[in-house]
C-alpha cells in the first residue's frame, strides 16, 4: 500500500510527471525560439531549463484576483479539474515497461473521454468569467473540438485495430512483442493524430480559443496568479499527454532495444516523446492561425475521410 | 437590434492595437454588422506646440509626430517651408533626402509585414522581418546617426553627407534586404496558411478606395493609381524612375503584395540614387523668418500621402502649423473594410492599413446632439477637468 502511495507522488507519479511537464515546456520553448531565430529561455538554470519552474513558482505567488462577476464554483473547479484530469490521463500512459500505472480493457475509450472532458473545461472556464473575450475563447475552444474530436478518434482506433485490443496498455504490449510500431500501418493516422492534437493542446495553427490578437488570452483571460499557475500547468502536462499518447499508440511507447531492463524502456520512452514534441513545435513556427469557420470546415473535408481511408485500409490489409 | 447581437470593444487597450483607439463592434457570432470608430485618446497637443517653437526647433518636434515616418514628416516640412523661404535645396541634398526616405519606407514596410504576420499568429515570420529590419535601422544610424528619428534634414539640405565608404555599405545591406524581400514575397505567395486569412479578407473596392480618399498602399492595393512621388514630385523623385505598384485584389492579401513589391522598388530607388548621387554641396544657408505667407506640401510617407500646411506671419515661428497624417485618411474606407468580416478577422483587417494612432488624433469640441463646436483655452480645460475629479 504505501509503495503504490509513493508510486503515485513520485514514480510513475505525480513528481515525475510535473518534472517531465516542465522540461517539455523548456525543450518547446527554446526549439521554437531557435527556428524563430530568437533565443528563447537563457537565465534561470543551465541554457534556461529552469525557467518554466520560475514561472510557475512567480505564478503561484501572484496576487489571485476573482472578479465579481465570475460563476464561481466553476470558475476555482476548472483549473484543479483540468489538471487533475490531465494527470489521471496520463497514468493510462505506459512510461517505465509496456504497462501502464493504471490500465483495464477499455482504457483507449476512457482516454478520449478525458481528452473530450479537457476541451469542455475551457468552455466551461470561458463560459464562467463571463468576460467577452473568454466567452468567445470558450465558444470557439467547443467549437473546434467539433472539428478535430471524430478525426482524433477515428486514428486512435487504426492502431486498436492492428493490436485487437482497445487497451492503451495492451497496444504497447502488442507493438512491443511484434516489434511492429503502429505507425507502420497506420501513417496517415499518425499525421491526423499529430494534427488533431495540436488543435488539443490549442497551439498554432489552431490557437483560436486564445489568439492573444483577437481574444487577449481568450477563454483564459480573467484567470490569475494560482489559479493562471495550475492552467499552465496543465496545459504543460497535456503537451506530455499528446506525445505520450502518441509515442504509446504509434511508436511502440518504451519498447526498444533491452526495453526490458529497468530504466532501459523509459529511456526511449523519453526519446520519443522528444521527438513527438519537437515535431508538434515545428509545426508551431509553420504556419499562421487559421480562423475558426476554417478549421471546423478543413478538419471535416480533409481530416474525417482521410481517417476513414486509413480506417478502409486496416481492414483490407489485415482482414 | 435582435438578441442575437452584441458588442464587442476592441480598445482603447487590446493587444491587437498597438495605440490606444476605440473600435465597437456589433457581432453576430463572429460576423461584424457594424463598426464604431472612437479617436481622440492620444491627442498630444503637437499642432499647437509648433506655435511656440521657431521653425529650426520645429525641425526636431515635426520628427515626433511619428517615430517611424520621422524622415516623411520631417521632408515635409522641409518642403513646406523651403519655398516660403526661397531657398531650395541643392542636388545632393536632394538624393540624399530620397535615400533616407526610401530605407525609411523599408524599414516601415518591413515592420508592418512582421505586425501583419503577427496579427494572423504567423509569429515566425514576424521575427524574421523584424530581424531584417534592423538592417536598414543600422544604415539609418550610419547615414543620419540615429536609428530612429533621424534628424536627417536641415531647412535648406541635409544634415551629413554620405561618404564613399557609406555608400558601400548601403549597397550591401540593400543587395541583402533585396534578396530578403523576394524570398518573403515567395513565402507569401506559397504559404498556404496566410492566403487563407488575407484573400478576400477586408474587402475596399476600387470605386469605395477612390470615393473615402483612401490613401498609400491602402489605395495601391485597391487599385487606385494615387503616389504623390509619381503625382506631384519632390526631392529627387522626378529624376528616378521606379514603377507604381497596384494590385487589384482589392482584399488583405494585395496590401502584403503591395508593400512586398514597394520593398523592392524602394531598394531598386536606392541603388539609382547611390548611382547617379550629384557631387556639390549638402546645404544651404536659410533666412531665419519667414515673411507672411502660406503653403501646402505633400509627400509619400510609407503609409500614403502626409499633408503640412503651414501659416506664417513675418517672425521666426509659425502662426499655423498644421499635420494631416497619412492614416487619417484611411479612417473612413476602415470601417467599410470591417463590416460583414468575422471578429477573427478584426486585426488583420485593421493592421492592414498600418495604422499610426498617435499621428492621427487631434481633439475637436462638438456636441453631438446639436451639431455645435467650440474652441476651449488651457484654463477651461483645466476648469473643465477640476470639476470632474481631475487634480
Amino acid at each position: 500500500m504505501i509503495i503504490e502511495i509513493l508510486k503515485l507522488l513520485i514514480i510513475p507519479g505525480i513528481f515525475f510527471l510535473f518534472t517531465l511537464a516542465l522540461f517539455y515546456q523548456w525543450l518547446d520553448r527554446r526549439f521554437l525560439a531557435r527556428l524563430q531565430n530568437r533565443r528563447g529561455p537563457m537565465h534561470t538554470g543551465s541554457h534556461g531549463t529552469l525557467q518554466p519552474l520560475a514561472d510557475f513558482i512567480k505564478l503561484l505567488a501572484k496576487e489571485d484576483i476573482e472578479p465579481e462577476a465570475v460563476d464561481k464554483p466553476v470558475f476555482r473547479g476548472v483549473p484543479i479539474l483540468l489538471s487533475t484530469i490531465s494527470i489521471t490521463a496520463l497514468f493510462f500512459i505506459p512510461i517505465w515497461g509496456v504497462k501502464a500505472f493504471v490500465h483495464f480493457e477499455g482504457d483507449l475509450i476512457f482516454m478520449t473521454f478525458l481528452m473530450t472532458l479537457i476541451a469542455i473545461l475551457a468552455f466551461l472556464g470561458g463560459w464562467s468569467s463571463t468576460n467577452r473575450f473568454s466567452t468567445i475563447g470558450g465558444l470557439r475552444a467547443a467549437m473546434q473540438t467539433l472539428g478535430y474530436e471524430v478525426p482524433l478518434s477515428l486514428a486512435f482506433i487504426g492502431p486498436a485495430i492492428v493490436a485487437k485490443s482497445l487497451s492503451i496498455s495492451k497496444i504497447v504490449e502488442w507493438q512491443a512483442s511484434t516489434g511492429i510500431w503502429a505507425i507502420i500501418l497506420n501513417p496517415l493516422g499518425f499525421g491526423i493524430a499529430i494534427i488533431a492534437l495540436l488543435a488539443e493542446l490549442e497551439k498554432v495553427p489552431f490557437d483560436l480559443p486564445e489568439a492573444e490578437t483577437e481574444l487577449v488570452a481568450g477563454w483564459q483571460t480573467e484567470f490569475s496568479g494560482r489559479k493562471l499557475a495550475l492552467l499552465r500547468f496543465a496545459f504543460d502536462l497535456e503537451l506530455v499527454l499528446a506525445a505520450g499518447l502518441i509515442t504509446s499508440l504509434f511508436l511502440g511507447g518504451p519498447a526498444g532495444p533491452f526495453y526490458n531492463i529497468p530504466w532501459v524502456g523509459v529511456i526511449w520512452f523519453f526519446i520519443k516523446t522528444t521527438i513527438v514534441v519537437l515535431i508538434l513545435s515545428n509545426l508551431r513556427g509553420l504556419f499562421a492561425r487559421f480562423r475558426i469557420d476554417q478549421m471546423v470546415s478543413g478538419c471535416w473535408k480533409y481530416l474525417v475521410p482521410l481517417a476513414i481511408i486509413q480506417i478502409i485500409f486496416l481492414q483490407l490489409v489485415l482482414g | 437590434m435582435s438578441n442575437s447581437t452584441y458588442k464587442v470593444p476592441i480598445g482603447p487597450q487590446h493587444p491587437a492595437l498597438k495605440e490606444p483607439e476605440n473600435f465597437l463592434l456589433t457581432v453576430d457570432g463572429e460576423e461584424i454588422i457594424d463598426v464604431k470608430i472612437r479617436l481622440g485618446y492620444v491627442h498630444r497637443g503637437g499642432e499647437k506646440a509648433f506655435e511656440n517653437r521657431t521653425y529650426v526647433q520645429g525641425l526636431y518636434l515635426i520628427e515626433r509626430v511619428c517615430g517611424i515616418c520621422a524622415m516623411a514628416h520631417q521632408l515635409c516640412y522641409v518642403n513646406n517651408l523651403e519655398p516660403m523661404m526661397d531657398v531650395e535645396a541643392p542636388p545632393r541634398a536632394q538624393y540624399i533626402r530620397t535615400i533616407v526616405a526610401e530605407l525609411e519606407r523599408v524599414h516601415s514596410h518591413l515592420l508592418w509585414l512582421g505586425v501583419a504576420a503577427h496579427e494572423i499568429g504567423f509569429d515566425t515570420l514576424f521575427m524574421y522581418c523584424w530581424r531584417d529590419r534592423e538592417v536598414s535601422l543600422d544604415l539609418m544610424e550610419m547615414i543620419t546617426g540615429n536609428r530612429v528619428l533621424h534628424a536627417a534634414n536641415t531647412i535648406g539640405g541635409v544634415r551629413r553627407d554620405l561618404t564613399a565608404d557609406m555608400i558601400s555599405k548601403t549597397r550591401k545591406g540593400i543587395a541583402l534586404l533585396k534578396k530578403r524581400t523576394e524570398y518573403y514575397k515567395k513565402l507569401v505567395l506559397a504559404e498556404k496558411t496566410i492566403l487563407k486569412r488575407a484573400l478576400g479578407v477586408g474587402i475596399l473596392s476600387t470605386k469605395d478606395a477612390a470615393e473615402l480618399c483612401a490613401v498609400g498602399p491602402t489605395a495601391r492595393a485597391s487599385n487606385v493609381k494615387k503616389d504623390v512621388r509619381k503625382d506631384d514630385p519632390y526631392s529627387a523623385y522626378d529624376e528616378i524612375p521606379f514603377n507604381l505598384i497596384t494590385y487589384d485584389l482589392c482584399d488583405v492579401a494585395s496590401r502584403v503584395l503591395v508593400r512586398v513589391d514597394e520593398l523592392i522598388e524602394s531598394a531598386n530607388i536606392i541603388e539609382y540614387s547611390l548611382d547617379h548621387l550629384p557631387t556639390g554641396p549638402i546645404g544651404v544657408r536659410a533666412p531665419r523668418s519667414i515673411p507672411p505667407g502660406e503653403n501646402v506640401s505633400i509627400v509619400e510617407a510609407p503609409r500614403g500621402e502626409d499633408i503640412h500646411y503651414c501659416k506664417s506671419n513675418g517672425t521666426d515661428k509659425p502662426e499655423r502649423y498644421k499635420v494631416r497624417a497619412p492614416t487619417l485618411g484611411n479612417w473612413a474606407s476602415m470601417a467599410k473594410m470591417l463590416i460583414g468580416g468575422y471578429v477573427a478577422d478584426v486585426p488583420i483587417t485593421l493592421a492592414a492599413i498600418d495604422p499610426c494612432m498617435s499621428c492621427t488624433d487631434r481633439v475637436a469640441f462638438i456636441d453631438a446632439n446639436s451639431g455645435k463646436n467650440w474652441i476651449w483655452s488651457t484654463e477651461q480645460i483645466k476648469k473643465y477637468s477640476k470639476k470632474n475629479g481631475g487634480r
